[in-house]
């Protein structure tokens, strides 16, 4: 059992991985027959793995209305207004589920009219909080933090036309400031990230990072 | 001073929504000028317009409902200016949620030109698997894509004749509010493929993505709604970008009076032995 | 009645009667287009209502959108790649006329295999069988990973960082890069204590990375001040036509 536990998915994550990584060297035809069935068998994989999360909010809500915890009537909105946007789906403008995806009809209409509106909102509501925040703790109290606050300032002023309506030199400033410190930055965070993005994959492949494999048991 | 610090936040609140409501309420327009990042966007498509005017361009819409108002007026912009030299255009989903926002405003720009579905443009739809549908774009687009979103097969889509893959795409330009354009398109696509890439993107990405301009990955970028504005300025067709630089101005302006309202009332009070 | 719900009565009445008036005057046509305008922007302002304060109808405006959204991305995936590829490609179902497409079924059982086995994650009996996907899907994302990270991050991003020199103010500006990035990688290498010149180039880098973080803060304000002017926009326009 231990084999079909840990080994079987540690053998898969090394033949998978180490071929995966090989073939980009190797131009043969098989080769890059290879790549594009692995590319296409992840990616039909990650559209399981949406049904997977779909079922995990669900399970998630449904046992809040079990368990009538706290909150549990939204919970109950939550499965009513899923409910009544799986009919638009399934409906699909009267073509079922079983023909190509219609741009018309109740579906869309209640992407646009519920979901943009609520999503857009959503974040927008940050612009408000992100505002509050930095009136109320946004200090230079150090030189680095200076630093940081005349560098934002420059930003903001320089990228809107009201920075050149005070002065030329603001989006110029802002120009240099973006394509010299900032850029010189995010390149050594970039290549940092890159180093470490190629030791976890190297460690995963070799076993020795096990965390995707979740808990129970071993 | 403590009071002025701990006012009611619902307060600022009110300040930032008049600093948006009233500039759009009142008609003033401040002169855009537009930056050599948003230029060389622009220049790029004037340039394949002429040298490369027969391959399709691919655009992938990387994007959902929660960054409208900041992608979909450089959509509006960019696709406006493709159709308008008579590029043939194909878009792509890589975000599910860009479906139901891209198709309409495709269809609606291609029908202002007077371009024909299937002949001049092509919209194939969304596929899951983020890096791994680039990956197999570099391969081959019909085993990506092998319908598009009315199920007609690849093979009797006119516009894709001859776009087998990647290479075969005069440029590629992806609308993103995440990290496709650095951790999808850039290392699984344009690496191997070395085809003209550009993009726009949310304003929270564009400051990550200056390495790429300097290292030629990507030709050149439109950074957040005041990208956008540029772009409409350079093309000469004003938008709902363009007007909502005067609002972007005067809140910037608040934000910054209000950082440095903050940091007058921390050293005062510092001075004067207190806390804040 | 306390004064948050003479607040919330009197908010649902303002919205009402707008919209009332609105109607009255011709400026919203009581079709699905006029009802469609309703809806998002009573899903707007019940949003809006969290900066009075945490409230009921943010809460059921919130928990409605999240059903929404689930059932949204699932109509995606089920269209595009469930039923779009996969089911008509094993049944060879195309558009009329159409000349056909699709993968071969063949082709296709591993992965419908694999992703079928993904959801045996909820069985506490046989959950153990999803580690394989997840294997698959983690051991192929970290092979194709390594070499294109190196490839076009490592090397792509070197390569510029070293262009050669000159006595301009390009010049000047390319060792400002070189120095920049040498400093914020010399900051992030923790093996080495920050002492003496390392110190000092750790120092340089922290500074290069304050202008980096205050250019992202002023980008990221633009940002979120950009989503507000997208729905005060709407709310002006598309709603009560006053722009």
């Amino acid at each position: 059992m231990l084999f079909l536990t840990r080994t079987l998915p540690f053998l898969f994550c090394f033949v998978f991985g180490v071929t995966s990584w090989i073939i980009y060297y190797v131009p043969h035809e098989y080769a890059q027959t290879i790549e594009r069935e692995f590319a296409l068998w992840l990616r039909l994989v990650f559209a399981f793995a949406y049904v997977l999360g779909l079922v995990s909010l669900l399970s998630l809500h449904w046992a809040k209305i079990r368990q009538r915890q706290a909150g549990w009537a939204y919970s109950l909105i939550v499965y009513i207004s899923f409910g009544v946007m799986m009919l638009f789906v399934v409906y699909n403008d009267g073509n079922g589920p079983f023909a190509p995806q219609e741009t018309t009809g109740p579906y869309q209409w209640t992407f646009i009219n519920v979901h943009v509106a609520s999503s857009a909102t959503m974040f927008s509501l940050l612009a408000f909080f992100i505002s509050s925040a930095a009136y109320r703790t946004f200090r230079a109290r150090t030189p680095e933090a200076a630093i940081l606050l005349v560098s934002a300032i420059i930003v903001m002023l320089g990228r809107v036309p009201i920075g050149a309506y005070i002065s030329d030199v603001i989006p110029e400033a802002m120009q240099w400031l973006m394509s010299v410190p900032n850029m010189a930055a995010k390149r050594g965070i970039l290549l940092g990230v890159s180093l470490g993005a190629i030791a976890t994959s190297l460690r995963i492949i070799f076993g020795i990072e096990r965390s995707y494999l979740g808990g129970g048991d071993d | 001073m403590e009071r002025l610090i701990n006012i009611d936040r619902r307060i600022i609140f009110v300040f930032v929504f008049l600093g948006v409501a009233i500039p759009l309420l009142v008609d003033i327009h401040l002169p855009i000028k537009p930056t050599p990042t948003v230029r060389s966007v622009y220049d790029e498509i004037e340039r394949i317009s002429i040298e490369d005017p027969d391959r399709p361009v691919l655009v992938s819409f990387s994007y959902g409902a929660s960054t409208v108002p900041e992608m979909v007026p450089m959509t509006r912009a960019i696709l406006r200016h493709l159709f308008s030299r008579g590029r043939k255009v194909v878009g792509i989903c890589l975000w599910p949620e860009a479906v139901g926002i891209a198709q309409p405003i495709m269809d609606e720009l291609a029908a202002e030109f007077g371009m024909k579905y299937g002949t001049d443009y092509a919209f194939l739809g969304y596929k899951p698997g983020q890096h791994a549908v680039v990956l197999n774009l570099g391969q081959s687009v019909a085993g990506t894509f092998p319908f598009d979103t009315a199920g007609t097969a690849i093979g009797d889509l006119p516009v894709l004749d001859g776009a087998k893959n990647l290479k075969d795409f005069s440029l590629v330009f992806d609308f993103a509010a995440g990290d496709s354009m650095e951790f999808w398109w850039i290392p699984f696509g344009q690496e191997k493929h070395r085809f003209p890439f550009a993009g726009g993107c949310t304003a929270v990405m564009a400051p990550d993505l200056y390495p790429f301009l300097q290292s030629k990955q990507l030709v050149g970028l439109l950074g957040g709604l005041a990208g956008a504005a540029e772009y409409e300025t350079i093309i000469g067709v004003p938008g709902s970008a363009t007007a909502g630089m005067e609002p972007q101005s005067v809140t910037h302006l608040i934000i910054i009076l209000f950082i440095l309202l903050g940091n007058t009332v921390y050293f005062i009070t510092r001075r004067r032995g207190g806390t804040v | 009645m306390t004064r948050d719900r003479y607040v919330f009565v009197g908010f649902l009445a303002l919205f009402l009667s707008a919209n009332a008036i609105l109607v009255a005057n011709g400026s919203l046509a009581l079709d699905w287009d006029g009802i469609g305008v309703m809806v998002a922007v009573g899903c707007t302002l019940a949003l809006y209502s969290f900066l009075y304060k945490d409230n009921a109808l943010f809460k059921v405006a919130e928990h409605v959108y999240v059903g929404v959204a689930a059932a949204y991305v699932f109509g995606i995936t089920w269209y595009n790649s469930l039923y779009g590829e996969i089911i008509v490609s094993y049944f060879d179902i195309g558009a009329e006329g159409s000349t056909g497409g699709g993968h071969n079924p063949w082709v296709l059982l591993f992965p419908t295999l694999l992703g079928l086995l993904m959801l045996t994650r909820f069985s506490r009996k046989f959950s153990w069988l999803s580690r394989i996907s997840f294997a698959f899907v983690v051991g192929v994302g970290a092979g194709l990973t390594i070499p294109r990270f190196m490839s076009s991050f490592l090397l792509g991003q070197l390569e510029p960082s070293l262009a050669p020199l000159s006595l301009s103010w390009e010049g000047l500006n390319l060792f400002l890069v070189l120095v920049g990035v040498i400093t914020v990688l010399v900051y992030f290498f923790f093996s080495v204590e920050h002492k003496g010149a390392v110190g000092h180039a750790s120092r340089l880098g922290i500074w290069f990375l304050m202008v980096s973080f205050g250019a992202s803060f002023g980008y990221t304000i633009m940002a979120r001040l950009s989503l507000l002017i997208g729905r005060i926009s709407f709310l002006l326009d598309d709603w009560l036509h006053v722009m």
